[in-house]
């Protein structure tokens, strides 16, 4: 068996693709909500990192910018959701 | 098959199985600021679905949407009423 260099780029974005499914374990195990979003926020930097491996794979410089664009995007949101979490405390149990 | 061809379709798998377990937990969570994360996951891998199907322009739409705009959006409504939803 003969490795290709795209095919070793699919590798590595396939192990990010089960690092994703790990996380929504998280995501669906953890019993508080920073638990949650923390498992999100992997979930976002695992995505930017696939997106700008099949970026590589296709060839194409503008799959690049979208991996850009997707990672302050997904900054804002994180910070959206820890700011309403860490305002407002109250007593949480299970999902 | 070729190895190359089994890779794609192996992260085109787990992207849809990654959509469809997400989308299942935006049901389940009754704690509405986790069924908000769970969307957020979910509309996170709707674009890198379209990213896989070479659609950048509708991906970079999804990702200023779903991402930014709904998430936040949300948060303020679920801020002005209660966090639980009742059974």
């Amino acid at each position: 068996m003969s490795f290709e260099h795209l095919d070793i780029i699919l590798i590595g974005v396939a192990i990010l693709g089960v690092g994703i499914l790990v996380s929504l374990l998280r995501l669906f195990l953890g019993p508080t909500s920073p638990d949650r979003v923390v498992a999100l926020d992997t979930i976002n930097t695992l995505v930017v990192g696939m997106m700008i491996g099949l970026g590589a794979y296709y060839e194409e410089v503008v799959f690049i910018d979208i991996g850009i664009v997707y990672a302050i995007l997904s900054f804002v949101t994180t910070l959206f959701i820890a700011r309403f979490i860490s305002t407002r405390k109250e007593k949480e149990v299970g999902p | 098959m070729d190895l190359s061809a089994f890779l794609y379709d192996a992260v085109h798998f787990i992207v849809l199985l990654g959509i469809i377990g997400s989308a299942f937990l935006v049901v389940k969570f009754k704690d509405l600021v986790s069924a908000t994360i769970a969307l957020a996951a979910c509309s996170l891998l709707v674009s890198l679905e379209f990213f896989i199907l070479q659609a950048p322009d509708v991906a970079i739409a999804e990702a200023a949407v779903g991402a930014g705009l709904t998430t936040a959006i949300l948060i303020f409504a679920i801020k002005g009423t209660r966090r639980r939803e009742e059974y």
